[in-house]
């Protein structure tokens, strides 16, 4: 508090993560992350996101993974009516990528020209800032896909 | 999982059945789209309101507190319980499950189940408005269903026309029924140069999103001689299965993850009722988007996996074919008004069992089947014979 002297005090607001429990920002500029899912200590399933119970064998013994920000397209689409509430352009491509891991991540996938998407191509991570028009300090590092 | 969990009771029959019009109906409510529905279903069993001793009220979208009482409150008080039920798209299929469950098990010997909806237009949405998905674009049911059609396709080689052939089937069945919101007919060129909605899936594809109310009455085998009910008319429900999500490694989702999550509730429901997937002669599925259609009736086994869509361009499940699939229109015709679409399926399958169909009849029907999906991985699967 009330630091004196030398002009205005720049403050670095740290990048927020779209769901802390589904993706960790790994660097200060939000550039950078990783996917997070919980791996059962018994069965070994593992799911992505939060978890208390195993989805499969509903045991408590459940710890955080890192996931891998590689995996397949299992399926896409290119939405051209949004749901209510869609912050960003018109179409988009909506991709069901399955992990190595198991689970399957929805997200958008950018950089990618229609006509150049297959089903079982690779993708890679990618995480891009969203802010909700017209809301102020909206803005999260969102999790994409783009071709690997 | 095992068949241990049922231990079904009595016999029970659907003793009538009532509908309202699906479609846009502005200047009613939801109550009236139920009464209506109700006091319909009433007049076909012959059963008076004050004879039921229980009812089950399918609906989604909030109209104010205990609308399935408010409802049935123009009827006459009676003091009996009224349960409002709320299970997404199979929020009437589930209640149609509880008043089956209600009289097998011995509690009831009759009961009410209705359901009714006035869904708003736009793409449908089951997270809350703040929710992370809004920003990750993935929770759009016809997103969802795009997801799988993409997937089949890839896997089985069926071709666009063939999915768009879905609806061509489906408006030819809703020409037939009065009751039904969409009534034109399409050729597959038309259904494929539609709006795109989410590729491949094209506007004609997808439900409309509707209005309408749905209404039966169950009795007890063993109480039909004392309500007086004509035993000619009653249709018996051989199984009444409900399930929600089974573990398959890819989590648990409301759209694309798994298509066939419909298996275990049919599965079930051809156990309970002593019937394999080869004595149907009629069924109705949950087609929201073409693509349903096709995935709904290989889960149900009565197709192999891959195979539905050369069946379905066959002319197979049209009516006049070997194994007619919604022949009163379906969710793609009829629309799809939730609470009210699960109990529709069941008056569809009642009509036809009786050989009421009119122009629909699939002529010497005996076994019909009625599978409704929901988000929560929802699935009913109900097996009606004569």
């Amino acid at each position: 508090m009330g630091e004196a002297g030398g002009g205005p005090a720049f403050v670095k607001v740290m990048p927020l993560s779209v769901d802390e429990k589904c993706l960790r920002l790994t660097d200060a500029e939000g550039r950078a992350g990783t996917l997070l899912g919980m791996r059962c200590a018994d069965c070994g399933v593992v799911v992505f996101g939060p978890a208390t119970f195993c989805q499969s064998c509903s045991s408590q013994r459940l710890e955080e993974v890192e996931l891998s920000g590689q995996g397949s397209l299992y399926s896409y689409t290119i939405v051209r009516v949004p749901p209510s509430g869609w912050p960003g352009p018109v179409p988009y491509v909506l991709g069901e990528v399955e992990l190595p891991e198991g689970p399957h991540v929805l997200a958008e996938v950018v950089d990618c020209a229609h006509d150049a998407l297959r089903v079982g191509m690779s993708v890679t991570l990618a995480l891009q800032a969203v802010a909700m028009p017209g809301v102020e300090k909206s803005e999260r590092m969102v999790y994409k896909w783009r071709p690997a | 999982m095992s068949s241990t969990q049922f231990r079904a009771g009595r016999e029970v029959y659907v003793v009538g059945v009532g509908l309202h019009s699906f479609g846009r109906f502005p200047e009613q409510s939801l109550s009236d789209l139920a009464r209506d529905a109700v006091v319909d279903a009433l007049r076909d069993s012959g059963v008076p309101w004050p004879a039921i001793p229980v009812a089950y009220f399918g609906h989604v979208y909030y109209h104010g507190m205990s609308v399935g009482e408010t409802t049935l409150a123009q009827l006459g008080l009676t003091g009996v319980p009224i349960i409002n039920v709320e299970n997404a798209c199979s929020s009437g299929s589930t209640a149609f499950w509880q008043a089956y469950w209600g009289i097998t098990s011995g509690v009831f010997d009759l009961a009410l189940a209705f359901g009714a909806e006035k869904v708003p237009g736009g793409p449908v949405t089951v997270t809350a408005e703040n929710s992370p998905a809004r920003y990750i674009g993935g929770d759009h049911m016809m997103a969802g269903y795009a997801l799988r059609m993409t997937r089949y396709m890839a896997e089985t080689g069926a071709p666009a026309s063939a999915l768009a052939q879905v609806t061509v089937k489906a408006r030819q069945a809703a020409s037939l029924n009065p009751f039904a919101h969409r009534k034109e007919t399409y050729s597959v060129e038309d259904v494929l140069n539609s709006r795109l909605i989410a590729d491949p899936l094209t506007l004609f594809q997808c439900c409309p999103t509707s209005e309408g109310g749905a209404a039966a009455v169950l009795c007890a085998g063993d109480a039909l001689d004392g309500y007086g009910i004509d035993r000619s008319r009653a249709i018996r429900i051989a199984a009444a299965a409900l399930t929600s999500g089974n573990y398959n490694g890819r989590g648990s989702d409301h759209s694309a993850f798994s298509p066939y999550r419909t298996e275990p509730a049919a599965l079930q429901a051809y156990e309970m009722a002593g019937i394999g997937p080869e004595e149907v002669d009629l069924v109705q599925v949950h087609d929201a988007a073409t693509i349903g259609e096709l995935q709904q009736v290989e889960a149900l086994q009565l197709f192999p996996y891959g195979e539905a869509w050369r069946a379905t361009v066959e002319g197979r499940t049209a009516l006049g074919g070997d194994l007619p699939v919604n022949t009163d229109g379906g969710l793609l015709a009829m629309g799809h008004p939730f609470g009210a679409t699960g109990i529709r399926q069941v008056h569809e399958t009642v009509t036809q069992l009786r050989g009421e169909a009119g122009p629909r009849q699939v002529e010497g029907a005996r076994v019909g089947v009625a599978q409704c999906s929901g988000a929560g991985d929802v699935t009913t699967v109900h097996i009606l014979t004569k």
